[in-house]
């Protein structure tokens, strides 16, 4: 009885200090969206053009990660400091942001979320005497504008590699697509594809074309509305020609022999309620934000339409040749629910404007330095023609580091926003079935 | 009219297969330089198998070349693909150890006599220079006993079984091994009679097996939002969620003589001309999608390759056995202790053995239609199936005009005479699968089963040694992945677990004085698998550790293997396949049927229709062979086959 009341005690205090901290207004909507209208971050070390490297390393001391300004004191690599711009997320996404301001709070357990039609869920800037701030910057990932609401990566190029001797072990070409199936902005129909009756949020579907022994590989993933409901993923293997429906440990191992697993991708690519949040700080730090058409790209791929890929550089070629900007982000640490889960924690470098995860580091189960995780994002104005204006910050380019292992996985990609290239029958197991052979 | 014969009137089949794949790789090749809407892709392979006692057992080179082809748009078809896989292999096996499986192999054989031993082929009962106990001075003239032995030599024979068991009292007889176009004895016309050279070049044969899959790929977005699909040409369908069993997955036949049953479907599946068209209605208010396919498959019927006697792989041994009764029907044989279950017995020619195979001719009716729903209903991935086909595996149909051993009568059909023709029944499936996951075991579980009607099995309580029966057969699959991080912290091992089970619902077994007698299959049967598989290095070396144990035959298999991907291009496979378990099992193999009433009858045979005379029927005494290897099943009968594999892929 005692631990009864003690329980309903803590969740109704949970719940009255959830609702009483999330009233957010139309002003946290206009700060959250636009960071830098009243100027960017300014550090007097740090300045367009710099190259950040082992001689000067401590420059960057207060706006690098520890891990990061060790690989560049450890001369792995060379940073560039590129002018720190606004990526504006898509008009239609802060519009459903406003509409539905302040409607939205946590449920009373981790991964239930109430009130939450569109756009941004907690536009407020989190409080770090809130102890669930760190859900809500979750949330705002999770439910983030990302590719919007569908779009593809066709190709997408990932090349494993030894990092002491810089050989390329495999590449692997894929084509991925992501598809909004709910909380829809700006793309008919909207907020919902209908029917959906399992009530699906977000879809990813990944088809491997390259090399030959994993060709007409397939990966469907399904996450739901409810997050308390576990991800359905299936795997079609074309030497089996079957569909497997993949085991819980599986997207948390390793895939396809990468450096990734499949709960890495686009920085996390889990439930909320898989992991416990915490929101440790708020800085301005070097990310990798970019205008992709700027940087220095390689033409080892050939495509028709001249689209050129961003090249990599530094130790074993693991690091995005790309240039950095100094911005707003969110300080993230998750750590697994699941006990057997193969890494302690992430820490995740969560950028405040576009509440995407540009930089995250991770530790294994014994709490040491694993991977690290850099995924380069791009302007949509400076990228493919079809991307001007979409409002969408583009995944462009990532290195996965095992540093433990000295081993890595690069991804170079060209990001496609139309949906057009994502139609919803994409994304049924049955199209697994036709698309492989 | 005088036909006019060119050169390439006059090329074997192989050649002609190898002309015409040259014409269509060059063909295909040519614009590949210039257009990027052809896509190729291909490798060399090298599997090399060592086999206990017999040593090489196959050095078969493969060249696969895959192609598609983007069509664009044809009409109101979208995406409209040409998909090709084209195959050829050398096994020289035949070559390299010709003694075993070649041109050389068998040699002269003795059969078993448990009264004076073993006599050579050709000398047993019947035969002018043997006295027996039994019926010897007493054969009726007229008999139609032995056989001439310059037409069925002794050689390039091997005896039934020999390589899995000793005779111990039971039937055996010679089988020979040489390719057809070397020793035609026993080989079965358009079944089992290949060439050296269509041992050697498999794929190169009048069905142009090497072209693996040739068929065009097209959808269709449809007003109501649904979308249609359809796959036209030769290719596989592949039904069901299982692995290695096949309930659902039996659209196409399978060529077991590739490597028995231990390659992927994937590469044994034989491809069959067909369409399959789908209609994808995607999502509505009850389930989460939903299709319908309809599979209409064209092709005149391929049976299973079984493999042939001779040939290094044969599951069950059928090949042997097939080819050893061939001989018999047609020359005449040789059979161990037969004559009172004791003496080694000459049967003439057109007395016991295998007339024919009756394989369907291509018709309408014989064609073979199939309709699948399959969907997903809460969190369920389902599919309900139906297929009439016929069956790729063969019967063995008693009953057909036979000499009378004793009399001579001919042209008459005697009962419990072990006399056949080879027929492929019409079977009738009805079956379904699921898969789900469970939460509370962290597993994902596959369910497949299937009910069939029309099906045949051997039955020596029948009059024409088989009988039909409704069956049904099911698996079940669990995929669980486990962390062992003393062995690798990062990476988890995928245990997949199987369990199939076979249920013959018309079974009939009865027991006779000398034995159990009926159907030799068992009534109830499971066989188990295990997959432990684990990756290092990048998911670039994978060991696994495979194993398959048959729980009334109790036979299994344990397959460690290690996969070493050296690079984008090179792969190498080291694989030992070792079997152990009882092997071989024993049945009634229908001596005692009594066909040739009263001279086969028996002491314990009685007259219960009155005629005077006993009458047939079977009263149980068995061995080996040829019945027990249904029971040995088709792990057990490859009791003596553990081998050493290695391949080693380069892909191009």
């Amino acid at each position: 009885m005692k631990k009864f009341n003690k329980k309903l005690l803590l969740t109704i205090t949970l719940c009255a200090f959830s609702v009483g901290v999330s009233a957010a207004s139309l002003e946290d909507v206009d700060n959250s969206f636009y960071p830098y209208k009243s100027g960017f971050p300014t550090n007097p070390n740090i300045k367009p053009g710099l190259v950040i490297n082992k001689d000067n390393a401590d420059l960057a001391i207060d706006v690098l990660d520890p891990e990061m300004l060790q690989h560049i004191r450890d001369g792995w690599v060379e940073i560039t400091v590129g002018e720190t711009m606004d990526f504006i997320l898509n008009g239609d996404y802060i519009n459903a942001t406003k509409a539905n301001v302040g409607k939205v709070t946590l449920g009373s357990k981790k991964g239930q979320i109430d009130g939450y039609v569109a756009g941004r869920p907690f536009p407020e800037e989190p409080d770090i005497n809130d102890p669930r701030a760190g859900e809500k910057l979750a949330w705002n990932f999770q439910y983030g504008y990302n590719w919007g609401d569908s779009a593809a990566i066709s190709p997408f190029y990932w090349r494993y590699r030894n990092m002491n001797t810089s050989k390329i072990e495999r590449q692997i070409k894929f084509d991925f697509h992501f598809l909004n199936w709910s909380h829809r902005v700006n793309n008919e129909p909207k907020p919902e594809i209908l029917p959906n009756p399992s009530n699906l949020f977000r879809s990813i579907y990944v088809h491997v074309q390259k090399p030959f022994d994993v060709k007409n590989t397939q990966l469907l993933i399904h996450r739901y509305k409810n997050d308390l409901k576990r991800d359905n993923a299936w795997l079609y293997l074309g030497f089996q020609r079957r569909v497997r429906r993949l085991a819980t440990g599986q997207v948390t191992d390793s895939f396809l022999g990468s450096d990734l697993m499949i709960e890495d991708f686009e920085g996390y690519n889990g439930r909320i309620s898989d992991m416990n949040w915490e929101y440790v700080g708020t800085k301005e730090m070097l990310v990798p934000f970019y205008n992709h058409n700027e940087q220095k790209l390689t033409d080892e791929f050939e495509e028709s339409d001249g689209y050129q890929f961003v090249d990599f550089h530094g130790k074993g070629g693991c690091f995005p040749n790309v240039t950095y900007q100094l911005r707003k982000v969110y300080i993230l640490e998750s750590s697994p629910i699941n006990s057997n889960h193969p890494i302690s924690k992430r820490r995740h470098f969560v950028d405040a404007q576009t509440f995407t995860l540009p930089r995250t580091i991770i530790y294994d189960r014994a709490g040491k330095y694993w991977k690290s995780w850099m995924i380069g994002q791009a302007h949509p104005d400076f990228h493919l023609a079809q991307n001007k204006g979409t409002g969408v910050s583009i995944d462009d380019s990532f290195g996965m580091m095992d540093v433990q292992a000295m081993h890595c996985t690069t991804g170079q990609f060209k990001g496609i926003v139309d949906p057009s290239l994502s139609p919803p029958k994409m994304f049924k197991v049955q199209h697994m079935r036709i698309k492989g052979k | 009219m005088k036909i006019k014969l060119t050169c390439w009137d006059y090329l074997s089949a192989p050649k002609k297969s190898i002309g015409i794949a040259s014409i269509i790789i060059a063909t295909l090749a040519i614009p590949i330089a210039a257009d990027d809407t052809l896509e190729v892709d291909g490798f060399y392979e090298n599997a090399s198998n060592v086999r206990e006692d017999r040593g090489l057992s196959k050095f078969r080179n493969t060249v696969q070349f895959e192609f598609v082809k983007d069509l664009g748009f044809w009409g109101a078809f979208s995406n409209v693909t040409f998909n090709s896989t084209l195959r050829g292999t050398y096994d020289g096996v035949y070559d390299l150890n010709d003694d075993e499986w070649g041109a050389n192999a068998g040699g002269s054989i003795m059969i078993e006599d448990q009264v004076v031993g073993a006599v050579a082929h050709g000398q047993g009962l019947g035969s002018s220079n043997i006295n027996s106990p039994y019926f010897g001075a007493g054969l009726p003239p007229g008999h139609a006993l032995g056989f001439d032995i310059l037409n069925n030599p002794n050689s390039g024979m091997d005896v039934l079984g020999q390589y899995l068991h000793v005779p111990d009292g039971g039937v055996t007889f010679g089988v020979p091994v040489r390719p057809c176009n070397i020793d035609p004895r026993g080989c079965i016309n358009d079944y089992m009679d290949k060439s050296e050279n269509e041992l050697r070049f498999s794929e190169f044969n009048d069905r142009l097996d090497f072209i693996r899959e040739a068929y065009f790929d097209a959808n269709m977005d449809l007003d109501s939002g649904t979308a249609f699909n359809l796959k036209l040409g030769k290719q596989q369908i592949v039904w069901g969620r299982t692995d290695l069993f096949r309930v659902l997955d039996v659209i196409n036949p399978v060529d077991f003589s590739r490597n028995n049953i231990y390659d992927e479907l994937e590469d044994i599946r034989i491809p069959v001309w067909s369409a399959a068209a789908e209609w994808q209605f995607g999502a509505n208010d009850t389930f989460e999608d939903i299709n319908f396919q309809v599979v209409w498959v064209f092709d005149k019927f391929r049976p299973n390759n079984l493999g042939q006697g001779g040939e290094p792989n044969q599951i069950l041994d059928a090949g042997s056995f097939f080819r050893g009764m061939k001989n018999c029907w047609d020359n005449g044989c040789t059979v161990s202790n037969f004559a009172g279950g004791a003496s080694a017995t000459d049967f003439g020619p057109n007395q016991i053995g295998i007339r024919q195979a009756n394989l369907p001719e291509w018709s309408l009716k014989n064609s073979q239609l199939g309709f699948k729903i399959e969907g997903v209903y809460k969190d369920v991935g389902f599919s309900v199936n139906a297929l009439r086909y016929r069956s790729q595996l063969p019967t063995l149909r008693g009953g057909i005009p036979a000499t009378n051993s004793f009399t001579g009568q001919t042209d008459t059909a005697f009962p419990y005479l072990i006399a056949f023709d080879i027929d492929f029944p019409e079977v009738n499936l009805l079956g379904g699968s699921l898969d789900f996951y469970s939460d509370t075991l962290n597993s994902a579980f596959r369910v497949e089963v299937a009910y069939t009607t029309g099906e045949e099995f051997a039955n020596t309580l029948e009059s024409r040694l088989f009988s039909e029966s409704d069956v049904v057969r099911w698996v079940v699959g669990i995929d669980h992945n486990m962390f062992i991080r003393s062995i690798n912290a990062n990476k988890a091992f995928l245990l997949s677990f199987q369990t199939f089970g076979q249920h013959i619902l018309d079974h009939e077994t009865e027991s006779a004085p000398l034995g159990i007698v009926g159907m030799p299959d068992w009534k109830v049967n499971h066989i188990s698998t295990l997959l432990i598989k684990g990756w290092w290095m990048n998911d670039m070396l994978s060991p696994q550790l495979l194993m398959a144990y048959d729980w009334r035959a109790h036979s299994g298999t344990v397959a460690p293997s290690v996969d070493w991907l050296i690079s984008d291009s090179w792969r190498v496979t080291l694989t030992a396949n070792i079997k152990f378990g009882d092997g071989a099992k024993k049945f009634s193999d229908c001596r005692t049927c009594n066909p040739f009433t009263p001279f086969t009858a028996t002491p314990i045979h009685a007259d219960n229709n009155g005629d005077g005379l006993p009458d047939s029927y079977d009263v149980g005494l068995g061995g080996f062979e040829p019945l027990g290897r249904f029971r040995a099943g088709p792990i057990g009968m490859a009791n003596n086959e553990s081998e050493i594999q290695l391949t080693v892929r380069y892909r191009f």
